[in-house]
C-alpha cells in the first residue's frame, strides 16, 4: 500500500511541477501564482521526497532486499536450513520475527540510533557490493550483541524459564556472557551446502 | 525558475523509477541523485527569487 502511495505522490508533484514549468511567466506576475511556484517547485517536491525516502527506507528493511544481492544468497538459504538448532533458521521457521523483515529484525540494534547504523552498514554493503572486494568469509563488524537477542526474549517465559539460562541469567542480561557462547550456529551454511532444507507444507 | 523546476523534476523521476522496484541500486539512486536534485531545485528557485527581487530594488 505504502509504495502504492509514494508513487501516486510523486506522479502527482512530478504534473504539478511540468505544470508549473509551462507556465513560470503567467504565474510570476501575481503573488498568489509566485506562491503557488513556491509551494509547487519547491515545498511539494521536498515533502514527496520525504515520503519516497521515508518508504525507501522501509523497503531496504525486507528480507527480499537484502537477498537481491547474490552475496546474501547462502544466508538467505540458510533461513530454510533443516537446523532446529540454527538461529536464522528457527527464528524464520517458526515465525519468531516478521519473515519480511528478517535480516533487519536480528541485524540491527535497537538503542535510540540501531537503525540509522543499520542503514549506513547498509550503505557500506552497497558501496562494497559495486565498487569493493567482497570478503570471501562475510562476517560482522562487531561480535553480535547479546542486547539484540534480549530485546524480544528478556522477559519471555521460555527464555527465563529455560533451565540452562538459570544459572547464567545475570551474566546474559549484564553482557558478560553472549547468547552465541552456547547457540554458536547462527546461519547453517553447511546444511545449505548438503541442501538440507526445511520445505515449508 | 524554470531550471529549478526541471532539475526538481528530474530528482521527483529518479525518485519515481526507483519506487517501481526497490533494490540496493535504486535505494542509492533515489537517496543520493534523485533527494540532491531535487535540494538542488530548491536552491536554484531561491536564487532566482533573490535575483528578480535585487532587479526590482526589494533588497
Amino acid at each position: 500500500m505504502l509504495p502504492t502511495l509514494i508513487i501516486a505522490a510523486l506522479l502527482a508533484g512530478l504534473a504539478i511541477v511540468a505544470l508549473l514549468y509551462f507556465g513560470v511567466d503567467a504565474l510570476s506576475q501575481h503573488r498568489w501564482g509566485r506562491v503557488a511556484l513556491l509551494v509547487g517547485i519547491v515545498a511539494i517536491p521536498l515533502l514527496v521526497s520525504a515520503g519516497s525516502v521515508s518508504s525507501g527506507v522501509h523497503e531496504s528493511s525486507r528480507t527480499s532486499f537484502c537477498l537481491s544481492c547474490h552475496e546474501m544468497q547462502r544466508h538467505g538459504m540458510s533461513l530454510f536450513a533443516d537446523n532446529r538448532a540454527a538461529l536464522a533458521a528457527t527464528h524464520y521457521q517458526n515465525r519468531f520475527v516478521e519473515r519480511e523483515s528478517t535480516c533487519y529484525s536480528c541485524h540491527t540494534d535497537y538503542a535510540l540510533f540501531g537503525g540509522v547504523k543499520a542503514k549506513l552498514n547498509g550503505l557500506r554493503h552497497v558501496w562494497v557490493h559495486y565498487f569493493g572486494e567482497v570478503p570471501e568469509k562475510i562476517a560482522l563488524y562487531q561480535p553480535y550483541p547479546s542486547a539484540t537477542c534480549l530485546h524480544c526474549h528478556e522477559d519471555a517465559r521460555r527464555f527465563v524459564e529455560a533451565p540452562p539460562h538459570q544459572p547464567i541469567l545475570g551474566a546474559l542480561y549484564d553482557g558478560s556472557t553472549s547468547c552465541l557462547g552456547c547457540h554458536n550456529v547462527a546461519h547453517d551454511k553447511a546444511a545449505v551446502d548438503a541442501h538440507k532444507l526445511w520445505q515449508a507444507k | 525558475m524554470r531550471r529549478a523546476a526541471v532539475v526538481a523534476g528530474a530528482g521527483l523521476l529518479v525518485q519515481l523509477g526507483a519506487s517501481f522496484y526497490w533494490t540496493p541500486l535504486t535505494f542509492i539512486a533515489s537517496a543520493a541523485v534523485g533527494l540532491p536534485l531535487v535540494g538542488v531545485g530548491g536552491l536554484l528557485f531561491l536564487r532566482a527569487v533573490v535575483r528578480i527581487m535585487k532587479e526590482k530594488g526589494a533588497l
